[in-house]
């Protein structure tokens, strides 16, 4: 081989050599932050964990002295840069996660805010103990559901506000507060539903529930007797818990819905044989429908058949309420580097359901390329407590799951649909879910939250150096 | 590039080879996300290799062993500083497009090295040999990687695999008459 070849093979190699390790350090030193929607992966500028008191103390207080941008994070499921900050600090809260106090008398129980329900539903299980009000799914943390205020199948409880006796916060000029109705009491209608603008929760105090026997069952009803229907489980305290669904199947489109009820088992001498938690596993045939499901409309149609069976084929299975709030969550996981599924939730006035769903279903018709793959219904009572409050009457709550590409051209293209339901839910006097991707304008945030200027506006009140700042303040707080 | 150096060299591509191959695959996994795409990293490789063959095949003949195996390590060595950087899919394909193509020219130049150096009454013995020697190599690669990967970022292992196989290149080009006093 000539030697000038060889020569210059080295010098390339070392150029290229150092060139690669320069790079390489620079995403080191740069982590992507990106939560569960893929949608806004960002450069951060460093990711802490959470190790105690005084180390998140200190973080804030020497962020105070730099200028440093504060984030919080717990599980990353919100999905719209909720977390991170463009080369902010994140904090991630999940290894803290410690019981604190734990009174099975008086049903209470103090955690640190990275604690996922999963946790503290194996810690009061064997107490015969339950969460009062949470996410279908167990496997958010604490401080993320306080900090959405989030609602789930319990009709019983209202929303995760009413369960919350107190906590502690550790503001943005680096104290530790405590928050509660009687305490700093301003803090605790801004923090729950706070989306992390205004310090750190650091442990919360719950009340908590009976673990209770219930049994379940489904049917399939026409949406136009939903409404009617309803009130009649509203209207039977048996029943505990209640989740709908409504088809997104081309044959049954908006149409067909599955209506399920917990009702207290009148035997409740089951109870502890049933109460061992269940674990996630990934049912293999739900996984594969809704796999097809995402790609053809025959795998819609069949999806939505075959829900049927499983549900007729549990009708009158008897449940714990724990494990009736850890519902499986693995088989709906899905990995696509250019895809990604996403949530929309919309509040709708209870006497609104029927128009609202034909109005719905006018707007989604001319939609083809619009991929819907799962309707859930809950219910949320009305409940003004929290400043971004999103139950102004007693709603129905629709979750939407959305699969969609990750390109810009398919974003502006889901943003389109996105806001054309959105303005048909608040045609019908509703609002919207925050914690997802910001495809709402500004003007429909402001229609939807009434209050939205002045969660900013305390926000800056209390945080005026705005310390703790995510993407979601950066859309629409400022 | 008589037998032994050949050997030698070829311990040290094991070696490197072995050390990033875990991680290699887990890159993959990362970056691809799903295993369509997984399958499609994998695909691209044996594609391109099969499209490939035939020409190394050829060009073996004319240009030499030796000089292939050269471009092979070297390649490899300028390819491996772009593993640690990668973050997108895409990215992912050229890569495995480019390994595809060098691997078939390891594959071929060391089987063709192999027939050229290798006496028909003692090839039995000698490809053993080979075969024991690169093993080694490969063996003390993966049980060190098991050690050091504790210490050092993945990026570096792959840094340290692309150094070995510079190694390996110079071991290659050695000057015939040095090796031929051995
Ligand atoms: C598959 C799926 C199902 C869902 N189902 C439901 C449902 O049934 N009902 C419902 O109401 N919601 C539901 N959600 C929404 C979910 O409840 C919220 O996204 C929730 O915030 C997720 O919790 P997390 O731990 O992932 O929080 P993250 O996404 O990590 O954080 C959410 C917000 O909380 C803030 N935060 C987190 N920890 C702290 C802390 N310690 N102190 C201060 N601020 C903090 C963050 O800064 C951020 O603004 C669902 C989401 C997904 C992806």
């Amino acid at each position: 081989m000539n030697k000038k070849v060889i020569v210059s093979f080295f010098i390339g190699y070392s150029l290229l050599f150092a060139g690669s390790i320069y790079k390489y350090e620079q995403k080191l030193l740069h982590p992507v932050a990106e939560d569960a929607g893929r949608l806004l992966p960002i450069a951060v500028k460093s990711i802490k964990q959470a190790e105690g008191e005084k180390q998140l103390q200190d973080i804030v207080r020497r962020a105070n002295k730099t200028g440093d941008k504060l984030s919080i994070a717990g599980m990353q499921h919100s999905q719209g840069g909720h977390t991170y900050y463009p080369n902010g600090t994140v904090i991630d809260m999940k290894k803290y996660k410690k019981v604190l106090r734990f009174d099975p008398q008086q049903r209470t129980i103090t955690v640190q805010s990275g604690a996922t329900w999963d946790d503290i539903q194996q810690y009061i299980n064997p107490y015969g103990l339950a969460v009062k009000v949470m996410q279908s799914q167990n496997i958010f943390t604490i401080g993320g559901s306080l900090s959405v205020n989030v609602h789930g199948r319990d009709i019983r409880y209202g929303s995760l506000i009413d369960t919350v006796e107190s906590f502690r916060l550790l503001t943005a000029d680096g104290h530790i507060i405590n928050v509660s109705r009687e305490e700093n009491e301003q803090l605790f209608s801004l923090v729950i539903g706070g989306y992390g603008l205004f310090g750190i929760i650091l442990d919360v105090t719950l009340t908590l529930a009976k673990d209770e026997l219930y049994e379940k069952n489904t049917r399939m009803i026409d949406y136009k007797e939903y409404t009617s229907y309803f009130k009649e489980v509203a209207n039977n305290p048996e029943v505990k818990m209640h989740l709908a669904r409504i088809s997104v199947a081309p044959d049954t489109y908006l149409k067909e819905m599955y209506v399920t009820d917990w009702t207290l088992a009148a035997d409740q001498s089951g109870l502890a044989a049933h109460s061992p938690l269940k674990e996630d596993r990934i049912v293999a045939a739900p996984k594969m429908l809704l796999g097809l499901s995402r790609y053809s409309d025959w795998g819609k149609n069949k999806f939505w058949e075959l829900q049927r069976v499983y549900m007729e084929r549990g009708n009158g299975e008897l449940e714990t309420r724990n494990n009736v709030m850890r519902s499986e969550t693995a088989f709906m996981e899905y990995e696509n580097g250019s895809r990604t599924e996403v949530l929309q939730e919309y509040f709708v006035p209870v006497n609104e359901f029927m128009d609202y769903i034909d109005d719905l279903r006018t707007v989604l018709e001319k939609e083809e390329g619009f991929n819907l793959l799962n309707i859930t219904i809950r219910y949320v009572e009305k409940d003004e407590q929290a400043v971004l409050s999103y139950a102004k009457e007693d709603m129905f709550a629709f979750v939407l799951l959305i699969n969609q590409g990750r390109s810009s051209q398919e974003i502006d293209q889901t943003e389109r649909v996105i806001r054309k339901m959105v303005d048909v839910t608040l045609d019908h006097k509703g609002s919207y879910y925050l914690p997802y991707y910001a495809y709402p304008s500004m003007e429909q945030l402001h229609t939807a939250y009434p209050r939205s200027q002045e969660f900013f506006r305390m926000k800056r009140k209390y945080d005026p150096a705005e310390r703790f700042i995510n993407l979601f303040y950066e859309e629409y707080g400022k | 590039m008589n037998f032994r150096r050949f050997i030698l060299s070829q311990s040290l591509i094991m070696m490197a080879g072995s050390m990033i191959f875990p991680f290699y695959v887990l890159l993959l996994r990362n970056v691809g996300e799903s295993y369509t795409q997984f399958g499609w990293a994998y695909g691209l490789f044996a594609l391109t290799s099969a499209v490939a063959y035939p020409v190394i095949g050829k060009s073996a003949d004319q240009l030499g062993d030796q000089l292939l195996l050269v471009i092979y390590t070297w390649g490899m060595a300028v390819i491996l500083l772009f593993f640690p950087l990668v973050t997108e899919v895409w990215q992912v394909y050229v890569l495995q497009i480019f390994m595809g193509l060098l691997g078939a020219l390891q594959k071929n130049t060391e089987k063709t090295s192999l027939a050229r150096h290798v006496r028909k009454e003692r090839a039995g013995q000698q490809i053993g040999a080979y075969h024991t020697w690169t093993s080694v190599g490969a063996a003390i690669a993966i049980i060190l990687t098991g050690y050091i990967v504790d210490f050092l970022t993945i990026g570096t292992i792959f840094y340290l695999a692309s150094f070995i196989y510079v190694m390996s290149g110079i071991i290659l080009l050695k000057k015939p008459e040095q090796a031929a006093s051995q």
